[in-house]
């Protein structure tokens, strides 16, 4: 057995192939089909082409996918978080900063201060949604246009992380009502048991 | 008015013409690309842009393009020579335009003897020859300046100072030397068989019959001849699959990788004139320039009012049509196939205030979509109305009794021919560079020498045996006045 | 020495050495909550259960068990891990699912040892005790008794160490829980080691309250500099940032207790009273700038140098180089007392009524000049103008005499006070945890100090600066690295001879000082902490 990779064999090409041009006006045509297929549905209004019409028309995204980041609320709307640090420990590219703080009036007594993620250095790999021991950081928004005009604006507060899928976006809410099998747990109040 | 200032004012009309000819064609082609290449590949191409809702198919984005090219920053290399680098995309350019000059448009112009002498001071009638230079090595004319092209193109790739544009422009220099052989193997064919190499002595010989025209000449010479020439003309013009000497996948983006903004824009626009000009030299040499088949100047002269009817009844239906098709979608909503698949979310970017979130409301607003078909349906109703009215003034016979109305009849007629022909050769320029892949340089230097040049000498050969045969019937000969 | 074997590995400790212990030696570690080397032992968690193999009877808990002749025990059966596994399930009936919000987690005994021995499978069916959650009970301390697992370590230590007792266990069974008598609030100045030595999250330190996880926090060793006593610590800090003490184990020093003062003092790292850049006549100015001005001033001048009980022995012992090379007719000055802003506090336990951590390394390297004057001898020298330019490391020599000063006097420290605000020329010192260096405490032991975090400012280690001023002069009076510097300090003072830096090891090196004087307490004979 030889170890040298055995040479790629072509085929001989027939005569008509080795002239290239009787090939070539073979693949004219089937390009040109192609155009006058096109034009033929353009003319009609109904699309023969495999790409989307975005921002118009949005490509339906699996329901495992990674989108922007949102914090859970409870029932009576704090923060689910309690700024355990799981996830920004968790996080390998140290993109989440958190600032815990005290409140004197809930049983559960930490909460986040501050909760940042800076989207910029975010690499969506979701370790801070697995090692979230209270559901309180999801990224099941399929948001997946994060764009800002700073980088100040790319970093993702507390405040905007919550309200990222509140209910003042009636034309989500709408498009959630219409979709429930896309439905997050909790936007259309259904808000499942608080974990002790 | 001296005879002196006729001929210059009439040669500098015709200059503007040829220039703006081929100058007009250009943005249609960059259009053609675009859209030509999506329609190809499935997608749909160039469709925002508009104005005031009316997008004309993508059309409207060349305009931007040229506002983006013109405001861009002229970025000057330091390390460029920059009385070369700044001549090369001049040359280039000018080069282009200046190979047009030769091309005949249409037939010539007889201006009536009356209005010639009482407006123009001419002696009885006025012959208008639709060339800007009617010289004797008209066809000798086109291959000098073809080759000074490469000119422009190696400056550009020396002077740039830069590896990858060097060896773009040594591509450019030795791919164009050895097709400009191949393609003068063509042409001395043609020469021989036609017996000159003055392009309207040529229009006036196809002019006679179809069988005259050049790609039908001596079978299979002129056949041969246009093969050899159009090939070579794809790499003259550096277009897919000769083009290596921008190959991007190696070289960046090859000769012209230092320029940016107007100069680029200029090697860009080179590029689409140079496809022009070998489409006009084409159709001039092997299918009858500015003739329609079957139908000569003395035949349109002669049956004007049925031409008047024929374009009329012809141009009516179709535009009929496009009405027809453009009122039965003006309730379309824009996105009815895909309606359900939109999005819960609009883009945070949207603006939502002043002059641009009212321009994007607009443009995303199937109203404003729907908007649009309504004007095409009054454009091509419009159209139509006037190709109807056209058959009426040609059942008046008007026409007959207006000598120069004839002639400028006979003109659009004829310069739309070539048009038409023209425009053919552009696509198959896009067509072929969005069907078949690069050549390998090896395979483009074996095909340009060892089979091109051989069958181009061969060529020669059978149109020496076809003039011994035809030697004393002389049908060829006898054509010319 | 009795011959003990654990897990077939022979050891001998001296009789009377818990069999824990013993098990440390030959790297065998056995878990435990209650036990602690410093607190008596009280044998009432179990999770030190070993099996014994001779020389005893039965599953035993090690920490009760006194080394013998013969005793020979295992930790590696699955005997031992069961006994382990049961006792974490009984330990973690009612202990809350708190580790979120717990700033315990990341060090607590009951996460480790969960982790190693826990029931992972939970058989608990019923509803988990509801006890009192976030007591305040002290100045310091917050409690949470549903978090307690009764390990009764901070009892004893309020019962042996503080002699306070105010923390008891109430009630019984599975009742019980950790409380504080009623009417009664820690008080005392030791609560921190009551959140140090509680292996849960029961009792917590108010001020590292929610702060930092642990697990960012790097661990640095250095000693304390509140008081003469040199309290081994630890620093926490995590990208330049100080977030606690904690106290280092020394068991000739402080044992495993460090005071609130001393544990509450790394707040002073960042305080707005830091001086962080040079300052020559109240201007602004660089390090070599402000150096320079020093050196003009201290030229030809009358000087008087005063020694600094707060500045590491390399520092005292560079002005010592510096006089001997530059300022031959200076007067060498070291001022008894603390500063007039020092905290007063003071008991047996550990807190000394000096604040000063260097006293002694201060007149050791001072003595190498000759005479050494007090605060009269200075006061007097003044007033005479035998003396007109000052040197001050760290000491607040202005406050604390309440004399006019001369106008060149040039101050090396760390904090703003009377002197830096009164002194020409400022030069910063960087904060004891921020340098290296060593200092002698109250019995005559050398310990060691470590760079932990940058330096604040502009200021460098305190023998820099006065080095800084060698320099000026034109050339440097030590070496650049600490080790080099303490070579030749250990070279020069016959006190600190045959020791290097690294020998001083984690625990410092006990030294003979000079014979007693009068007004100093014979060194090495304050007793270590109880």
């Amino acid at each position: 057995m030889s170890d040298v990779t055995p040479a790629i064999k072509k085929r001989k090409l027939n005569t008509s192939e080795s002239i290239y041009l009787v090939e070539v006006l073979k693949g004219m045509a089937i390009t040109m089909g192609h155009v006058i297929k096109n034009i033929i549905g353009e003319l009609k209004g109904q699309s023969t082409f495999d790409t989307m019409e975005y921002p118009e028309v949005r490509k339906p995204v699996n329901d495992r996918f990674k989108g922007a980041h949102r914090l859970t609320t409870r029932p009576d709307g704090k923060y689910k978080c309690v700024a355990c640090m799981c996830c920004s420990t968790a996080c390998p590219a140290k993109c989440i900063s958190i600032v815990a703080g005290e409140d004197a009036d809930d049983p559960i007594e930490k909460f986040p201060v501050r909760f940042d993620i800076d989207m910029l250095r975010c690499i969506y790999c979701g370790f801070c949604v697995e090692a979230c021991p209270k559901d309180a950081i999801r990224m099941d928004t399929r948001i997946y246009e994060i764009n800002a005009f700073s980088r100040q604006d790319m970093i993702h507060t507390r405040d905007y992380m919550r309200d990222l899928m509140a209910g003042d976006k009636p034309e989500a809410e709408q498009w959630y009502r219409e979709n429930p099998q896309h439905s997050p747990e909790g936007f259309l109040g259904e808000v499942p048991p608080v974990i002790p | 008015m001296s005879e002196t200032m006729l001929t210059v004012i009439l040669a500098l009309v015709k200059c503007v013409f040829s220039l703006a000819f081929v100058m007009q064609i250009v943005p249609l082609l960059i259009w053609a690309e675009r859209k030509g290449a999506a329609y190809i590949q499935d997608r749909p191409g160039p469709n925002r842009a508009h104005i005031l809702g009316v997008r004309a198919g993508g059309l409207i984005h060349t305009l931007p393009d040229v506002f983006k090219l013109i405001t861009k920053e002229d970025v000057v290399p330091s390390h460029v020579f920059r009385p070369l680098w700044a001549l090369a995309p001049i040359i280039s350019m000018s080069v282009a335009l200046v190979t047009f000059s030769v091309v005949p448009w249409g037939d010539q112009i007889l201006i009536p003897a009356e209005i010639a002498e009482k407006y123009l001071g001419t002696t009885g009638p006025l012959a208008v020859n639709l060339q800007v230079a009617d010289i004797d090595g008209g066809l000798l004319y086109v291959l000098a300046m073809t080759s000074l092209g490469v000119y422009g193109i190696m400056l550009a790739g020396w002077s740039s100072n830069n590896k990858f544009s060097l060896i773009g422009g040594l591509r450019s220099a030795a791919q164009m030397v050895s097709y400009e052989l191949a393609m003068g193997m063509g042409v001395v064919a043609m020469f021989m068989t036609y017996g000159t190499t003055r392009l309207d002595t040529i229009m006036q010989i196809q002019s006679e019959s179809i069988l005259n025209w050049g790609v039908l000449l001596s079978p299979p010479v002129g056949l041969v001849a246009f093969i050899l020439f159009w090939v070579s003309a794809f790499a003259e013009c550096n277009r897919n699959p000769f083009d290596l000497p921008e190959g991007e996948a190696e070289l960046v983006a090859g000769y012209h990788t230092e320029y940016s903004s107007l100069r680029f824009a200029l090697f860009f626009m080179a590029e689409y004139a140079n496809m022009v000009v070998a489409s006009s030299v084409t159709a001039t040499l092997f299918f009858g320039g500015y003739n329609i088949p079957f139908v000569n100047g003395a035949m349109l002269r002669e049956h004007i009012d049925l031409v008047l009817i024929a374009i009329g009844v012809g141009g009516g239906v179709f535009f009929l049509f496009a009405a027809s098709i453009a009122f039965g979608r003006r309730k379309d909503p824009f996105y009815a196939a895909m309606e359900a698949f939109k999005g819960p979310r609009p883009n945070k970017l949207a603006p939502v205030g002043g002059l641009n979130g009212l321009l994007y409301r607009a443009l995303h607003d199937d109203t404003l979509r729907q908007h649009e078909w309504k004007i095409f349906t009054a454009i091509w109703a419009g159209a139509a109305a006037a190709h109807f009215g056209l058959i009426g003034l040609g059942a008046m016979n008007i026409a007959s009794g207006m000598p120069l109305l004839t002639e400028i009849i006979v003109f659009v007629t004829q310069l739309n021919a070539f048009v038409v022909k023209v425009l053919f050769g552009c696509w198959m320029f896009i067509w072929v560079r969005w069907t078949l892949p690069r050549f390998r340089y090896d395979q483009l230097m074996d095909l340009g020498w060892k089979y091109m040049l051989p069958i181009g000498l061969v060529n020669i050969l059978l149109a020496a045996v076809w003039l011994l045969i035809d030697a004393n019937t002389m049908r060829l000969y006898a054509a010319i006045p | 020495m009795p011959l003990v074997k654990v897990n077939g590995i022979a050891v001998e400790v001296p009789p009377g050495t818990n069999m824990i212990e013993a098990a440390k030696k030959v790297g065998v570690e056995i878990p435990h909550y209650c036990y602690h080397p410093h607190l008596s032992v009280a044998g009432n968690c179990r999770m030190c259960l070993v099996d014994v193999e001779a020389g005893g009877r039965g599953p035993d808990i090690a920490c009760n068990m006194a080394a013998t002749e013969g005793l020979a025990i295992r930790t590696d059966t699955p005997k031992v891990t069961q006994m382990r596994k049961s006792v974490m399930e009984f330990l973690l009936v009612n202990h809350p699912l708190d580790c979120p919000i717990c700033d315990q987690s990341g060090e607590c005994r009951l996460q480790d040892y969960y982790m190693e021995y826990g029931q992972h499978d939970s058989r608990l069916a019923d509803a988990k005790m509801g006890k009192g959650k976030r007591q305040d009970i002290g100045d310091q301390i917050v409690l949470d008794a549903e978090r307690c697992v009764q390990c009764s370590r901070c009892v004893r230590f309020s019962d042996e160490v503080t002699g306070t007792g105010e923390l008891r266990l109430f009630n019984r069974s599975n009742q019980t829980q950790i409380g504080i008598f009623p009417g009664v609030r820690l008080s005392h100045q030791y609560q921190g080691n009551l959140a140090d030595i509680c292996p849960v999250g029961a009792l917590t330190l108010k001020d590292f309250r929610f702060k930092k996880r642990v697990w960012w926090l790097k661990e640095s060793e250095s000693v304390c500099g509140g008081c003469a006593t040199g309290c081994n610590i630890l620093v926490h800090h995590q990208e330049n940032e100080v977030y606690r003490f904690t106290p280092r184990r020394n068991d000739e020093v402080n044992k495993s207790w460090i005071c609130d003062q001393g544990r509450l003092s790394y707040k002073d790292v960042t305080s707005l009273k830091r001086l962080t850049g040079a300052k020559v006549d109240g201007q602004r100015a660089e390090l070599p700038e402000a150096a320079n001005a020093a050196a003009l001033l201290l030229k030809g001048a009358k000087v008087g140098v005063v020694f600094g009980a707060k500045a590491t022995t390399e520092a005292n012992w560079a002005a010592v180089k510096l006089v001997r090379a530059r300022l031959p007719n200076a007067r060498a000055y070291v001022i008894e007392g603390n500063d007039p802003d020092a905290f007063t506090y003071q008991d047996e336990i550990l807190v000394d009524s000096d604040k000063t951590p260097n006293r002694f390394g201060a007149a050791l390297t001072a003595s190498q000049l000759g005479s050494v004057g007090d605060a009269e001898a200075l006061k007097a020298a003044l007033a005479s103008g035998e003396v007109d330019a000052l040197l001050v490391l760290h000491d607040d020599v202005v406050g604390r005499l309440g004399v006019a000063t001369p106008k060149a006097l040039v101050y090396v420290g760390t904090f703003k006070n009377a002197t830096s605000s009164a002194a020409a020329v400022v030069l910063p010192a960087a904060h004891y945890i921020e340098q290296p260096g060593t200092w002698i405490n109250r019995q005559g032991r050398v310990q060691r100090l470590r760079k932990t975090v940058a330096p604040a400012g502009d200021s460098v280690a305190d023998y820099a600066a006065v080095d800084a001023i060698g320099r000026a002069f034109g050339g440097a009076v030590i070496p650049e690295m600490p080790a080099a510097i303490f070579q030749e300090l250990a070279a020069g003072v016959k006190a600190l001879n045959g020791l290097t830096l690294k020998g001083l090891g984690h625990g410092g090196q006990l030294i003979t000082l000079f014979a007693p004087s009068p007004g100093v307490d014979q060194p090495g004979q304050a007793a270590p902490a109880k």
